[in-house]
């Protein structure tokens, strides 16, 4: 798995490319991290290339949640593809982490 | 004409790694089984690498070898079936029918087997010698 990192005005853009596994969910938890601790606490992390997430990977989003949460910002999903739909759907957690159709329109409301 | 049925079948240390190339066999296999809709792969595929994921996360070593996984999946005109063995671990105990946790709860993990419940027809988790057994088994209607 493999992420990017863009700081725009009003959040930090985070992409992640390839699975959401067991062993992408840890980079995932890392890069989300030092985005938060670097003082940007409004993340959006665009799924558009993520072609499978799991249970580990959904956990890790969660706990990046809280994090940024925690921080007194938000982190919100954009740009979901079905795989990971199906998983937020099964699961539930689309009514907690609602996907977004693109990145920009996340935190239009902030 | 006879009945279509493609195999894969992949044996590793229980490691991420091997999750990661099992995963690679089922991409390999869908490319071939190209009579099973994209839904049932999708699902199918999810519930192997989260049964897969729980032997290299969960599963302790019944002796000082170390654990290796073993994969075998099969898709057929309507059926999809995988055996995962846990080679080597003690014998144990997993609750195949626990509920999804809320979503309200925020739980950071505990997902992985009210998934496989969801997107599998059938789930059982039996002792074999030294080895547990995971057979998951999704029935579809063929296109």
């Amino acid at each position: 798995m493999q992420f990017t990192v863009e700081h725009k005005p009003t959040f930090a853009h985070i992409t992640g490319t390839g699975r959401l596994n067991m062993v992408g969910a840890p980079k995932l938890r890392e890069v989300v991290a030092e985005v938060v601790s670097g003082g940007s606490n409004h993340v959006v992390v665009d799924l558009g290339g993520t072609e499978f997430m799991d249970s580990s990977g959904l956990g890790a989003l969660i706990g990046c949640l809280k994090l940024a949460r925690q921080a007194g910002g938000d982190l919100r999903i954009a740009n979901v593809r079905p795989q990971v739909q199906m998983v937020l759907e099964l699961t539930s957690m689309n009514r907690v982490l609602t996907p977004y159709d693109t990145a920009d329109e996340a935190f239009r409301d902030a | 004409m006879p009945e279509p049925s493609v195999h894969r079948a992949r044996r590793g240390p229980a490691t991420a790694e091997t999750v990661d190339a099992v995963h690679n066999d089922l991409d390999g296999l869908w490319a071939e089984a190209d009579f099973v809709p994209e839904p049932d792969r999708m699902a199918f595929t999810l519930a192997v690498v989260e049964a897969a994921t729980n032997v290299v996360v969960h599963a302790v070593p019944a002796a000082e070898d170390p654990l290796e996984l073993e994969v075998d999946i099969t898709a057929e005109a309507s059926r999809l079936e995988a055996r995962i063995y846990e080679i080597g671990a003690a014998p144990a105990e997993v609750e195949v029918d626990g509920g999804m946790p809320a979503a309200e709860s925020a739980a950071e993990s505990g997902r992985g087997m009210a998934l496989i419940q969801a997107l599998v027809s059938a789930v059982v988790f039996e002792r074999r010698d030294d080895t547990n057994v995971w057979v998951l088994c999704r029935e579809y209607r063929g296109s």
